[in-house]
């Protein structure tokens, strides 16, 4: 019996595990490609790490300096170029500043509507809870044309506004909120009020601080997305490549790779996506939870 | 409890405004313009009718789209539906590591999905690429006995994403890799909700085997998040765009047999400028969004009724 039960957990094992296998591969080549000189690529060899055996850095010699002074470490020489060939740094600045906008004015948007709609009454609440229902079916993306010629409308195309813009208003953080809100007893709120407290400051430093764990959720879920995002970004930037987000980013140096190019690129694309992985690893349990919050309409 | 201050309009009015603007405004623009010729920087457009959904319905080209779309569809959404069950199932009946096999099938769902279409782009490389070098690795073994594999060893094996015949499959395989994951993690919040004593009391009823377990209990239970993770699946695979875009900028793939809905609308209306037929495709596509919806609530308020 004992036997026969320590089989079935085996075979589970081994399936689970040639799932893994398929599932990391494109990280693993992702990282081994990351730490390669060009040469090791194009033949496949030099496992993990590469034997790190200095190389010439062609592009190097070409702008008229000795060989010697040319000779490069490969993982040193992927991830210096990522960061010098294209502006690499400058796609992550403008990464961190169009994510945070985004959830801050979402944040501003949401949470008073949010509010209104849970613990005030007021003639047309339900018709205005029921237009946010409706909202939450409509995918901003399949309506990214029309957005995309009002803003061309109003001159907005490559600006950081236009990147934000579309994604100001989120229905589901209100819907989200809202849900949170019906569940904070109004007690706490009449004890707000008898102290004098205005409805706007009930909101910001009464309900803000007791909803900071769905606010958690709710920043996981929107970083993320937008973070990731490559579709808007790609209609309303076209360019200008001060205003490229991450995605964009490695997308032109996609566009412009030549063969000795593989290794910068691949290091490009761990720097883009590793921030992500790694605050996942630091929080597992919150981020699965944010990443699903869609799961709770 | 009632307010007598006007308050709650400063509350609502912004995001009510933005709903109307971003949200609502933008489909009324797609299904005015769906009935012209609009293009932009052009001064007028004119009144066509419904000639563009003409178009649309007839052209080989779109007939070529909808091919595109529904195939994949149709293999990405049972795959990542089935592998996430599957793979909650397994991980639910562990007794150890079950966290870990979690997290890591967690990682495609968070990383970016145009830089990982990017690494599977090399991985699928028909000579530098790790996947045909590792096929070749099997040839002269048992594998050979697989008519598809001798091929591959006495020739060349695919090119995979510039075939035809291998193109959009290919690109299923990345949306199914990088989508059963999120599929998993609801199945397994699903599976917590379950109580533990509708087990002993179907085994009170006879069910003994692991299937018929299965069959009484866990699957009708996992209805609700069943019709939920199909739903999001589909309007998710509905609109892959990334992938596409990184391994065929132009054109939607060998044959265009990857022509997918997204990249149609973004090749005719972003690309060539062709407004109208760009927003008659968006509403097809709103069209398809507002079905899959209303079928989900549908079916979600049927199984109430009947619990």
């Amino acid at each position: 019996m004992l036997n026969r039960f320590s089989t079935t957990e085996t075979i589970k094992h081994v399936i689970l595990i040639l799932g893994a296998i398929v599932v990391l591969l494109p990280f693993y080549v992702m990282l081994t490609y990351s730490f390669k000189s060009p040469h090791e690529i194009m033949t496949n060899t030099g496992g993990f790490f590469g034997a790190q055996e200095l190389f010439l850095d062609e592009y190097c010699v070409a702008r008229g300096r000795a060989d010697a002074d040319c000779m490069v470490t490969p993982w040193i020489y992927n991830y210096t170029t990522a960061f010098s060939k294209a502006p690499l740094l400058r796609y992550l600045i403008n990464g961190f500043v169009v994510t945070g906008a985004i959830f801050v004015i979402q944040v501003i948007v949401a949470l008073p509507c949010a509010y209104a709609l849970a613990k005030m009454k007021f003639w047309g609440r339900d018709a205005v809870f029921a237009l946010v229902l409706f909202c939450l079916l409509i995918p901003v993306h399949a309506i990214a044309l029309p957005l995309y010629i009002m803003l061309a409308k109003l001159g907005l195309t490559n600006t950081y506004a236009a990147l934000v813009i579309p994604w100001t208003i989120s229905v589901f953080g209100i819907f989200l909120m809202r849900q949170f809100f019906m569940t904070v007893p109004d007690d706490l709120i009449d004890a707000a009020r008898m102290d004098g407290m205005t409805e706007f400051s009930i909101i910001w430093k009464v309900m803000l601080p007791t909803a900071i764990p769905a606010l958690m959720a709710f920043a996981i879920f929107s970083v993320v997305s937008h973070w990731n995002d490559y579709f808007w970004p790609r209609i309303v930037i076209t360019g200008n490549r001060d205003l490229f987000t991450p995605p964009l980013g490695l997308r032109e140096f996609k566009g412009d790779a030549d063969g000795s190019n593989f290794g910068p690129m691949m290091a490009s694309a761990v720097v883009i996506v590793m921030p992500l992985i790694i605050a996942f690893m630091l929080a597992q349990r919150r981020f699965i939870e944010g990443i699903t919050l869609s799961g709770m309409k | 409890m009632m307010q007598h201050n006007r308050a709650y309009l400063w509350f609502i009015a912004p995001a009510l405004i933005l709903m109307f603007v971003i949200l609502l405004l933008p489909i009324f623009i797609a299904a005015g313009m769906s009935l012209t010729d609009y293009s932009l920087g052009n001064s007028g457009a004119e009144f066509v009718g419904l000639e563009n959904y003409e178009k649309i319905f007839t052209r080989s080209t779109y007939a070529k789209m909808f091919g595109a779309t529904f195939r994949y569809v149709f293999v990405v959404v049972p795959l990542t539906v089935g592998l996430g069950l599957g793979a909650a199932l397994l991980i639910n009946s562990l007794k150890r590591f079950g966290d870990l096999y979690k997290t890591i099938y967690f990682l495609p769902v968070m990383a970016a999905l145009i830089a990982m279409a990017i690494v599977w782009e090399f991985a699928f490389h028909p000579t530098i690429g790790i996947i045909n070098a590792t096929l070749e690795h099997g040839c002269g073994t048992f594998l050979e006995g697989w008519s598809w594999y001798a091929k591959g060893c006495a020739r060349t094996f695919p090119l995979w994403l510039t075939d035809r015949n291998y193109a959009i499959w290919t690109v299923s395989f990345i949306g199914i890799w990088q989508g059963f994951g999120f599929n998993m993690v609801l199945y397994l919040a699903g599976l917590t909700s379950i109580p533990r004593d509708l087990y002993h009391a179907a085994e009170m009823d006879g069910a003994q085997s692991n299937w018929d377990r299965f069959r009484l209990v866990t699957w009708p239970m996992l209805g609700p998040t069943t019709v939920f993770v199909i739903t999001i699946s589909m309007i998710r695979s509905f609109q892959v765009f990334d992938t596409v875009e990184a391994f065929y900028p132009q054109g939607g793939g060998p044959s265009k047999s990857v022509y997918v809905m997204m990249f149609a609308i973004y090749e005719k209306a972003i690309q060539q400028n062709l407004m109208g037929i760009g927003a008659a495709i968006t509403m097809v596509f709103l069209g398809f969004v507002l079905v899959l919806t209303l079928l989900q609530r549908w079916l979600v308020e049927r199984r109430t009724h009947y619990a």
